[in-house]
C-alpha cells in the first residue's frame, strides 16, 4: 500500500499549571490523514515534551476522556483527524485549548467532579419493579420504547456539550445537557419505577434550557440532548409540584398552541399577556416604548385562510 | 431572481422593522421576494416541545406551497423560522417513525411535499446568490467610521450538519456583509452565543443576562452598534434593549439593528423608511452616518 502523503502542521496548545497559570506552547509535526488529534499529542508527549498533559484512552470515541476544543470547536480528540482540520480552517496552524467551564488542572486537563455530580444528581440507572429484582417477573421493553431511549443511551460522559452550554454558566439550577440526556433516558424507560421522582428531578431544570443548540452541534455521539429538554418538558403537564420556572414555561407554551391553533400564527401580543399576565406586559411595553417600538405592538399578522387545515395538522378535528 | 418569501410571525408583528427593511433591500438587489400563499407559524422554535409530529407537518405546509409555487427556495428573515423548517425537513427525512407519523397526519390535507423545497436564511441568499460585488454596486452612503458588531446568534449556525453554509465557530458572513457598506465589521467574542430569547419564555431573568453577555461583549470589543439576523434575536436585543440596561443598572446601550437595516442604509434609505428604532438612531447621527 502506498505510503499516505505526510504534511507539516503546527499545534499551538495553550497550557496551563497552577504555579504558573496559562501559556501557549507551539509543536511542529508531520502527520498524514489519517493522524487523530490523541495520536498528535501523544507523539509531542513521547517525542519531543514529555510535560505536556492531556487525557485519552480509547482511541475509538467511546470512553469520552479525550474532550478539548480544537480551533474553538469543543471535539473529542480521537475522533478528529488533524488534516481534517487543516483542510476545514484552510490553515495548518491549530489551536488546542481545555475545555471550556471546567476548571483546569493541568495543561489540557479538566476537573470533572462537578459534572459528575451533575450525572449522579439524574440518578443515572434503572430502578426496576421489585419482583423484577426478585426474579418472579420479566420487564421486556417495546421495540418502539427501544427505538426513543436508544439515542439518548448512547451518552459516554465526555463533558463537551457542557463545556459548550451557555444556560449552565448562568445558572446553577441548570443540570445540564448530557444530566439531561441521561435522565430523559430512564424517564421515559417503561421499566423504571421512579418516575415521579426523576420529574421532580428534571422538570423545573428542562425550562432552564436556553434551546441554542450547541450540544447538537458538538455532541460526538449525535445524541441531541437539546431533544432530551424538549421532550422531558412534555412531562410537565403530568408534574403537579411545578416550580414558578416550569409554571411560566408551560403557560408560554400553552399560549404558543392556542395562538397558532387558533389563527395558525404567533399573535405575540396574545402570547405575551398569557405568558406573562398583564402587569409584566405593561411593564415590559414601557421599555419597548423607550426604544421607539411601540408603533409596532399591534401590528398582527393575517389568520391563515385554511385554519381548518391547520387543525387537522395538529391533530385537532 | 424570483425567490419564495416567508417572513414569520415575528416579522409581521413586533419585529415589523425585519420585514420592511428586507423588502426594501431585496427590491433594490432585484431579488423578487414572492411571499408564500397562506402561510402558516413554524413553532417559533417551541412548538416541537409541545407536539413534534404537528410541528413537522406545519413547517411542511409552508414548504409544500413553495414547491406549488414552483420553486425550491424558501428564503426568511428570521434564524429561528430558518432553523424549525430545516429542523423539520432534517426530521422528516431522517426518523422514519416521524415521518411515518407525519404522513398519517396530513392524509386529507392539501399538503404534499415532494422533500425539494427547503429554507434558507436571507445572508444566504445575499452573499451566495446575489454577491458582495453586486451588493457593493448599489451602496451610495458608505458607512464609513461605523464600527458593527456582528452577532449571528445560534439557530443560524447551529446544528452545523443541518444549517451547513458556514463554519459554526468561525462564521464571516455578517462581517463580509458589513465590510461591503463601508463600515468596519467587528468580530467579537460573544458573537455566536444565545441572545437569551427562548428562555424568555421560562426563566426571564436568565433570558437578559445572556442578552447582556452579548450587549456587553461587542461594547467590550468597541462597537458602535451590532447587526443581527434574527426576528427574535430583534426582539430580545432591539426591542427589549432598555430592560436589560436597567437590570444590569449599565450606562449605556449597544443598539441592535437587522442585518438588512444596515445594508438598507448604505443603500441610501432613511432610518425611518426602514424602520430603524430610536437607540440605533442616536447612535447613527453621534457617528456622523445620518
Amino acid at each position: 500500500m502506498a505510503q499516505s502523503q505526510e504534511e507539516e502542521v503546527i499545534l499551538k496548545v495553550k497550557r496551563f499549571n497552577p504555579e504558573r497559570g496559562f501559556w501557549w506552547a507551539e509543536y511542529k509535526l508531520k502527520v498524514d490523514k489519517f493522524t487523530q488529534f490523541t495520536e498528535a499529542l501523544r507523539r509531542i508527549k513521547s517525542e519531543q515534551d514529555p510535560t505536556l498533559s492531556y487525557r485519552a484512552s480509547c482511541h475509538m470515541a467511546v470512553c469520552g476522556s479525550c474532550g478539548m476544543k480544537i480551533n474553538g470547536e469543543p471535539r473529542l480528540a480521537c475522533k478528529t483527524l488533524v488534516l481534517d482540520v487543516a483542510k476545514k480552517y484552510n490553515n495548518n496552524v491549530i489551536i488546542i485549548e481545555p475545555m471550556d467551564y471546567f476548571k483546569p488542572i493541568k495543561d489540557l486537563i479538566v476537573d470533572w467532579d462537578e459534572f459528575y455530580e451533575r450525572m449522579f444528581k439524574v440518578k443515572p440507572r434503572l430502578y426496576q419493579a421489585k419482583e423484577v429484582l426478585e426474579g418472579k417477573a420479566e420487564h421486556r421493553l417495546k421495540p418502539e420504547d427501544q427505538r426513543e431511549l436508544w439515542k439518548f443511551a448512547q451518552c459516554i460522559w465526555c463533558g463537551l456539550c457542557v463545556s459548550a452550554c451557555p444556560a449552565v454558566v448562568i445558572d446553577q439550577q441548570f443540570l445540564g445537557p448530557a444530566a439531561h440526556a441521561k435522565g430523559y433516558r430512564f424517564l421515559a424507560d417503561p421499566r423504571d419505577t421512579i418516575t415521579e421522582e426523576r420529574m421532580k428531578i428534571l422538570i423545573d431544570s428542562s425550562w432552564r434550557c436556553t434551546y441554542c443548540y450547541q450540544c447538537f452541534n458538538v455532541c460526538p455521539r449525535d445524541i441531541e440532548p437539546v431533544t432530551a429538554i424538549k421532550k422531558t418538558r412534555s412531562f410537565t403537564k403530568l408534574y403537579k409540584d411545578k416550580s414558578e420556572v416550569a409554571e411560566i414555561g408551560e403557560r408560554h407554551i400553552e399560549a404558543i398552541h392556542e395562538s397558532i391553533s387558533k389563527t395558525g400564527k404567533l399573535q405575540e401580543a396574545e402570547v405575551y399577556v398569557k405568558a406573562y399576565g398583564v402587569l409584566q406586559s405593561l411593564i415590559d411595553l414601557v421599555y419597548m416604548s423607550g426604544a421607539g417600538k411601540l408603533k409596532y405592538m399591534l401590528v398582527q399578522s393575517k389568520p391563515v385562510q385554511n385554519i381548518k387545515e391547520i387543525k387537522k395538522i395538529l391533530g385537532g378535528e | 431572481m424570483k425567490i419564495a418569501y416567508y417572513p414569520g410571525c415575528a416579522a409581521h408583528g413586533l419585529s415589523k422593522d425585519v420585514d420592511i427593511a428586507t423588502r426594501k433591500v431585496a427590491e433594490v438587489l432585484g431579488v423578487e421576494l414572492v411571499e408564500v400563499p397562506d402561510w402558516n407559524c413554524c413553532g417559533g422554535g417551541f412548538y416541537d416541545e409541545y407536539n413534534e409530529v404537528g410541528h413537522v407537518a406545519l413547517n411542511l405546509r409552508n414548504l409544500s406551497q413553495v414547491e406549488k409555487m414552483g420553486l425550491q427556495k424558501m428564503v426568511t428573515p428570521c434564524s429561528v423560522c430558518l432553523h424549525s423548517h430545516r429542523l423539520a425537513t432534517y426530521k422528516y427525512k431522517e426518523d422514519k417513525d416521524i415521518k411515518k407519523k407525519v404522513e398519517k397526519r396530513l392524509e386529507g390535507t392539501s399538503v404534499k411535499y415532494d422533500g425539494k423545497a427547503d429554507a434558507e436564511h436571507i445572508v444566504w441568499v445575499l452573499i451566495r446568490d446575489v454577491g458582495l460585488e453586486n451588493i457593493k454596486k448599489h451602496v451610495k452612503k458608505p458607512l464609513t467610521g461605523l464600527r458593527v458588531g456582528t452577532y449571528y446568534g445560534c439557530q443560524m449556525l447551529r446544528p452545523e450538519q443541518i444549517m451547513g453554509f458556514e463554519k459554526a465557530y468561525s462564521p464571516t458572513s455578517l462581517s463580509e456583509l458589513v465590510a461591503v457598506t463601508g463600515a468596519t465589521p467587528v468580530p467579537f467574542p460573544t458573537m455566536t452565543s444565545c441572545c437569551g430569547f427562548p428562555l424568555i419564555g421560562s426563566n426571564p431573568k436568565g433570558a437578559l443576562k445572556l442578552a447582556f453577555n452579548v450587549l456587553n461583549g461587542a461594547k467590550q470589543s468597541g462597537a458602535d452598534l451590532v447587526i443581527h439576523p434574527c426576528s427574535l434575536c430583534h426582539l430580545q436585543l432591539d426591542s427589549l434593549q432598555l430592560k436589560v440596561k436597567a437590570e444590569f443598572n449599565v450606562n449605556w446601550t449597544m443598539p441592535a439593528i437587522y442585518v438588512t437595516q444596515l445594508l438598507g442604509l448604505s443603500f441610501g434609505f432613511s432610518p425611518e423608511e426602514i424602520g430603524i428604532g430610536k437607540l440605533a438612531i442616536e447612535v447613527l447621527r453621534s457617528k456622523g452616518v445620518i
